[in-house]
């Protein structure tokens, strides 16, 4: 009930939103919810924090628009080619990057993204370097306000199939074999799970996933540049985004994406070209993981449990958890 | 490509080498203590950098002077980060939140940059900044060899640091088994914020060295980050001679290849080299036990 009320109030934001900046930027808000949601299928699964998805972001953005402006594939088919070659390409990164655990991990995600940066900017020839590449509109008839109000749908419906796959891998027996690579990845191994495949599979999906989004909002803004695609700070939002509404949560990572994505819009339009985005970004991120690792959903919940009766003896307990319980 | 010109790069990736050793021996460290990758350490280097430029701008001195203040102000600030922003994540995750932790503090240090030098490119200009001198026919700016001498000197220094002293045991027993370390009466906790210390140390004597022969702004760390962290893996996290023979290799590589590709290019062999790593060995290459768990 209540999640049809809150899709109704997702999907309706373009008739009721007030002017067209207000909508382009509800546009960069729902890609944001599709982004932290697509990250969440390998960081809140497997625990695999990946600092680098703008690599996927951008891969798609530029996949999308090259196919388009360079070999002349209509729009949509393009976005789909643009996916599968990023789906394929994720294969053998995923192999590679998922050998190593934890730090390492995270290391190599951001060499992803940097290694990426220097290749499209460096390829003039085909990416068109610094200089950007345009990516011409798939409705070259519709104005400004109604171009953005077509993408907000787009994006909605993106966002609904990606919370609808995370919600039946949550429920599934693959989605508890990620969740025990999460918790401890070795004792899972030990009692059977195939881990390797379970966290390959994650991240292509994530990959995905990413790259869809990457690809419509190329189709969307329609001008790319290597800076602002293959970004880390882009990568950086998708984890605060996450972390902040909760990577345990199906929603945590879209809620997220709510309070910072806003954030993020209100401190460019106030403070503009300085830089005063990634300080802020820096501290809310910092104060995230100092003091709310969990994310706010949990937070919340813990607040509202204390007024609750007791829960009953099964729950999911995170290794974390229960080594503090143990400390009591 | 005449042979002089090869043994001139050859000569230039040594000296950039042994900065990215210095550099690569400091993360280590922090890694060796705490199991914490400092995406901050290239984030301190520049600002080192910006203060030794700001030093250098505003009273007309050597921006080398600058290291009696950074270095032990750094130190410092090395201490206060592992004793009240590492130390108070969970153990559990510390890893992994850490390494998001520090990455925002990569942030706030540029955003703080950009919002007190603006965005715009500096460089100091000394009287000694165009001089070169010849090594074996090979053209060296004066600048490049100091920036070297003042690595390996550093370097020297650490090396000495932690295998004579009795600090230098506690934190090496620190690193090789917190508990059983802990078990024979060293104070971890402090061994591991003057580990920190000592980390961030070598980001401020990094950071003079690079005011000295580079253009620096403030996503400048961007560039360092990458091939540091790259240089880390292919040695083994943890193991301070891997990350010196890696840093000194990929260092001598990247100036070789810049003859041929251009400089954008070449830095892709850092990424490479990572990647290679990852498939062949993923512990690293010098790395023990300890890398293959993180």
């Amino acid at each position: 009930m209540a999640l049809v009320v809150g899709a109704a109030a997702v999907l309706s934001f373009p008739l009721w939103s007030p002017n067209p900046y207000i909508l382009s930027a509800g546009v960069v808000v729902l890609s944001y919810a599709v982004l932290s949601t697509s990250w969440n299928f390998v960081g809140g699964f497997t625990g695999y924090m990946s600092l680098g998805h703008a690599a996927w972001f951008g891969l798609g953005a530029y996949g999308t628009g090259l196919l388009i402006a360079r070999a002349g594939v209509p729009s949509f088919l393009a976005l789909g080619l643009a996916a599968v070659v990023v789906a394929v390409l994720a294969v053998p990164i995923g192999i590679a990057a998922l050998r190593v655990r934890g730090a390492s991990f995270v290391i190599v995600s951001i060499a992803l993204v940097l290694v990426l940066l220097l290749v499209f900017q460096s390829w003039r020839d085909v990416t068109g370097g610094s200089d950007g590449l345009t990516v011409p509109r798939p409705f070259p008839d519709l104005l400004r306000p109604q171009h953005h109000a077509v993408f907000f749908i787009l994006f909605a419906v993106l966002l609904g199939v990606a919370l609808l796959a995370w919600w039946t891998i949550d429920r599934s027996r693959f989605g508890l074999g990620l969740k025990a690579i999460r918790e401890d990845e070795d004792k899972a191994q030990s009692l059977g799970v195939p881990t390797f495949a379970y966290k390959l599979v994650a991240f292509v999906v994530s990959a995905t996933f990413t790259a869809l989004g990457g690809g419509l909002y190329a189709l969307w803004f329609g001008d790319l540049d290597p800076i602002f695609q293959f970004s880390i700070l882009l990568g950086s939002y998708m984890v605060l985004m996450a972390l902040l509404g909760g990577v345990r949560h199906l929603f945590g990572p879209a809620l997220g994406a709510l309070v910072v994505g806003v954030a993020i819009e209100y401190f460019k339009v106030s403070y503009g070209d300085t830089q005063f985005h990634l300080v802020a970004t820096g501290l809310l991120l910092a104060a995230v993981v100092l003091f709310m690792p969990d994310g706010v959903i949990p937070a919340v919940q813990a607040l509202l449990n204390r007024f609750r009766p007791q829960q009953s003896s099964i729950r999911e307990v995170s290794a974390a958890e229960l080594r503090e319980q143990v400390k009591l | 490509m005449t042979g002089s010109l090869l043994f001139q790069s050859l000569v230039l990736g040594i000296l950039l080498g042994g900065l990215y050793a210095l550099l690569a021996a400091g993360l280590t460290l922090y890694f060796g203590v705490m199991r914490v990758v400092m995406i901050a350490h290239a984030a301190f280097l520049v600002l080192a950098a910006y203060l030794a430029w700001d030093v250098h701008q505003r009273f007309g001195i050597d921006p080398l002077l600058s290291l009696v203040v950074t270095v032990p102000l750094f130190f410092l600030a090395g201490v206060g980060f592992q004793r009240l922003l590492i130390a108070r994540l969970r153990p559990a995750t510390v890893t992994m939140m850490s390494v998001l932790l520090t990455f925002a503090v990569a942030l706030t240090i540029e955003g703080m940059l950009g919002f007190v030098y603006s965005g715009t490119q500096r460089r100091v200009q000394l009287s000694y900044s165009a001089a070169s001198i010849e090594v074996f026919g090979a053209q060296v700016a004066v600048v490049k060899l100091i920036a070297f001498g003042l690595a390996a000197l550093s370097l020297l220094a650490l090396y000495l640091l932690l295998t004579r002293s009795r600090f230098g045991q506690a934190l090496r027993a620190t690193i090789q088994h917190p508990q059983a370390a802990r078990l024979i009466g060293i104070d971890t906790d402090r061994v591991a914020g003057y580990g920190f210390g000592l980390g961030l140390a070598t980001a401020a004597v990094g950071g003079a060295a690079l005011s000295l022969d580079s253009t620096i702004y403030p996503s400048l760390h961007w560039h360092w980050i990458g091939p540091l962290m790259a240089i880390i893996v292919v040695g083994g996290l943890g193991s301070i001679p891997g990350a010196a023979i890696a840093a000194m290799v990929l260092g001598i590589v990247q100036s070789l290849l810049q003859l041929p590709l251009g400089t954008t290019w070449a830095q892709t062999v850092f990424y490479l080299a990572l990647f290679a790593t990852l498939l062949v060995r993923p512990q690293g290459f010098f790395g023990g036990r300890l890398a293959q768990r993180f």
